[in-house]
């Protein structure tokens, strides 16, 4: 007679034959058939069957199990078996889950992120921080569910070991990745963001604020980097009105000076618009002689002011506020950049990953915003460390800063040169033919932005009419282990193109299973995202509607990684070696490319090929492939697999060779793409160089492109530049000391030099 | 205090900040960055800048 049982953790409890009973008819009806006095039959010989084997000794739980699934055979009720060992199956993946997220708590909790890789794994979040660790817990505990419960067992097999990688996986069941914030819709009537009312800006300091604002907010709705689409225009609307402002106020200043009375703003302000309403023009940058002279002469005529006195005070007033509105607009760009290399979002735990896209706006209000952001980039923060966010991109475009004689050249020309110092901006390239067929003048919508890392989005398979950057962005992405296919096939091309196939198919799926629980969240889900009409079509929902055919609007991306490393294993060589293996390279990412628009043709949903960012990526394939292969000369010797298309980056390359060479994957890698190239010395030193780079990429038809350059920063003198061992400005070397009096003369010598904490 | 005395000595166990792009963003100091990546920026060639197409 069994009288207790042994469970899995070594406690002892009582046997209690009912719940075996209960287990087995589960399965029963599971797999509709067999009833409550079979089940209770099963449950019998199953103790008859423990008592025979077990003797006098307790029973372990797996033996009971064990010995359910053979009666369930035995008795006839197969498919009940069948669905009681997928149970048991189950069970165990839910508890192996359990332990080994603990352990993973375990090291979140006690280890230093110094010594722990995985508390490294984005480098934008702080794992020895109270609130990072607690992201990180979280994000633990939300994967260990997610690939218990969420994921079909394929996807969860191939992402576990290493065939695919699901981003964001933690997210998996909340939201989806990024978007461009179309700020100047935004901002038109004010908007909430989903703790406060905020009204319409009313000058460029407020709009630069609620820019910054605006980025933090969505960031707590999405898991991915937010972005503007058209910082330049959406700001120049806050630039025309502080100079409308101090416009008014400059004359206001002078017609009291002038009659020695106080207190006229008010009745500027009345004139001003009085003759806005006249004339069909307004109080703006761009001068218009016809204004001013309106201006004076109803100041001459109201305040008794002779007319050539009159027209001279306006002048005046006009260069003055021309001069206050664009240190106004200094001082907005540079508290913007203060402000998002500052604020923290996400639990505290993260800066917001940003990104600001400008450089075709012509107007002078646009150029003002454009040429102080440039200069807000250039000057750092406080103690004039290099900005880390936003990432700052450049749109290059024929006809407006391209050429010499395009009216932004001017601006272009000052992009090198910040780039130069600061490594941002990177530049998009409009005139590439796969972003100029989006392109309409007049349209800035129709410009191609970037945010993050590289993601871009402008084809629209769901709704042909808005092909546009504006207010779209990913859904969610998975990046192929290109290289284990190419391992797999054993040099056999067929092979690797049926293994591709087959798990390019899996991957669609999966995202499509993603899809189905993003679209079934609601508006009131994302407060900001979705309540405050940022998404395309947002607007047109309520707060209970499901978001599903809006979100139909975004992307659903398929990555890779290390193609270098698959030509290898595949054919010997990569393809920055022969233009053969280049070939080969483009016809792979061809066919990949191909599955991507046949997939968004079938479901009417945007599936894009995407050249992955894999920053925690690029070493866990790896490691994982080295487990498996061993170390393979020029597959899987390395610590890491080269990023997406890229040519390797120990692989001796000229610049331009490098961009010939990545350009092509470009036009192919719809969902994002980058190449950067890494030069020598210090860049600041040669702009020149650095601008015939740009224009490499631009006419290499490079969509979004970087260089690479090193930026050092010597924290007790305060130098930035190239620092090899020793800092050319103090002489010391890393860790070194140095009088405090030979810093106090330097000081003297370089006023921008930081004060050394712990020493003022 | 340490201010008036032009003797003291400062910078010590002080390093260099090296910025650094890791995929398209920034990192102010390589301490953040994971294992792999860290590899691979120290990796890094450096591409010459003769047109040779």
């Amino acid at each position: 007679m069994i009288q207790s049982i042994i469970k899995r953790d070594g406690r002892v409890v009582l046997y209690e034959q009912g719940k075996i009973a209960k287990a087995i008819l589960r399965s029963m009806e599971a797999a509709h058939e067999g009833d409550a006095s079979d089940a209770a039959r099963v449950a019998n010989d199953v103790q008859l069957a423990i008592e025979e084997k077990c003797r006098n000794s307790v029973p372990q739980i797996e033996e009971i199990q064990d010995a359910v699934e053979n009666q369930l055979m035995n008795h006839g009720f197969n498919e009940s078996a069948k669905s009681y060992i997928l149970y048991r199956a189950n069970r165990t993946r839910a508890r192996e889950a359990n332990t080994s997220l603990m352990k993973t708590i375990d090291e979140i909790t006690k280890v230093d992120a110094r010594s722990s890789d995985m508390k490294r794994d984005n480098a934008n979040i702080d794992g020895n921080t109270a609130m990072g660790s607690m992201l990180q817990i979280g994000s633990a505990g939300a994967r260990s569910y997610n690939e218990a419960y969420l994921l079909r067992p394929e996807h969860a097999k191939a992402y576990r070991d290493g065939d695919i990688h699901i981003h964001d996986f933690d997210f998996y069941s909340l939201t989806t990745t990024c978007t461009q914030i179309d700020i100047q819709k935004l901002f038109k009537n004010g908007f909430s963001t989903g703790h406060g009312y905020v009204r319409e800006p009313q000058g460029i300091q407020s709009y630069a604020a609620l820019g910054a604002i605006a980025l933090q907010a969505n960031q707590n709705d999405q898991h991915g980097g937010q972005s503007i689409p058209n910082f330049d225009y959406g700001m120049a609307e806050g630039v025309k009105k502080t100079f409308h402002k101090i416009y008014c106020q400059k004359i206001a200043e002078s017609v009291e000076d002038f009659l020695d009375e106080d207190n006229k703003y008010d009745s500027i302000v009345i004139l001003v618009e009085k003759t806005e309403r006249e004339t069909g023009e307004m109080a703006q940058l761009k001068e218009s002689d016809v204004f001013d002279h309106t201006v004076a002469a109803k100041i001459s005529e109201e305040g008794g002011i002779p007319l050539d006195s009159a027209k001279h005070l306006v002048k005046r007033a006009r260069v003055r506020a021309e001069k206050r509105t664009d240190r106004e607009t200094f001082q907005a760009m540079e508290g913007f950049v203060h402000n998002l290399n500052t604020m923290h979002s996400r639990a505290g735990a993260q800066t917001p990953f940003s990104s600001i896209n400008y450089g075709t706006d012509i107007t002078p209000e646009g150029r003002m915003v454009i040429k102080n952001i440039l200069l807000a980039l250039d000057a750092g923060l406080g103690h004039g460390e290099t900005c880390i966010f936003p990432i700052h991109i450049f749109k290059v475009k024929e006809g407006v800063n391209y050429n010499e004689s395009d009216p932004n050249y001017d601006l272009f020309k000052l992009s090198c040169k910040v780039s130069a110092k600061r490594l941002f901006p990177n530049y998009v390239f409009l005139d590439s033919p796969f972003n100029l067929q989006y392109y309409v003048p007049g349209r800035p919508e129709t410009e191609v932005a970037t945010m993050g890392c590289r993601t871009r989005v402008m084809a629209n398979v769901y709704d042909p009419e808005q092909q546009i950057a504006n207010s779209r962005g990913n859904l969610s992405f998975t990046s192929i282990n290109l290289p284990r296919l190419a391992l797999e096939s054993s040099g056999d091309e067929k092979v690797f193109y049926e293994k591709l196939d087959e798990m390019m198919e899996l991957v669609a799926q999966q995202m499509l299973d993603r899809f189905e629980i993003q679209a079934q969240k609601h508006v009131y889900n994302y407060p900001f995202l979705m309540g405050q009409g940022i998404w395309l079509d947002s607007e047109k929902l309520g707060p209970f509607d499901e978001i599903r055919d809006v979100l139909k609007h975004g992307t659903l991306s398929l990555g890779f990684i290390g193609l270098a490393e698959t030509l290898t294993a595949l054919y010997g060589h990569h393809h920055g070696e022969s233009q053969e293996m280049q070939d080969k390279g483009l016809a792979i990412m061809n066919h990949m490319r191909e599955f991507c628009d046949n997939k968004s043709q079938q479901h009417k949903m945007n599936f894009t090929l995407l050249a992955t960012p894999a920053e925690g990526l690029a070493g866990r394939f790896l490691r994982m492939d080295q487990k498996r292969y061993g170390k393979l000369n020029g597959v899987t010797d390395k610590e890491y697999y080269t990023n997406s298309f890229h040519i390797p980056v120990w692989y001796p390359v000229s610049v331009s060779d490098k961009i010939r060479l990545e350009a092509p994957y470009h036009a192919l890698c719809n969902a994002g793409h980058i190449s950067y190239v890494e030069l020598d010395g210090d860049t600041t030193k040669n702009v020149e160089a650095f601008e015939t780079v740009v224009r490499w990429m631009h006419d290499c038809q490079i969509g979004y492109g970087s260089i690479n350059h090193p930026v050092d920063r010597d924290p007790i003198c305060g130098y930035v530049g190239v620092i090899g061992d020793v800092c050319p400005r103090c002489g010391r070397k890393e860790g070194e000391t140095i009088p405090h009096s030979k810093v106090a003369d330097l000081q003297k010598l370089y006023p921008e030099m930081p004060a050394f904490q712990g020493v003022e | 205090m340490v201010r008036e005395n032009r003797d003291a000595k400062m910078g010590k166990g002080i390093g260099f900040e090296r910025i650094r792009r890791i995929t398209g963003y920034l990192v102010g100091t390589m301490d953040k960055w994971n294992d792999a990546k860290r590899a691979e920026e120290r990796d890094r060639v450096k591409h010459d800048m003769s047109k040779n197409a």
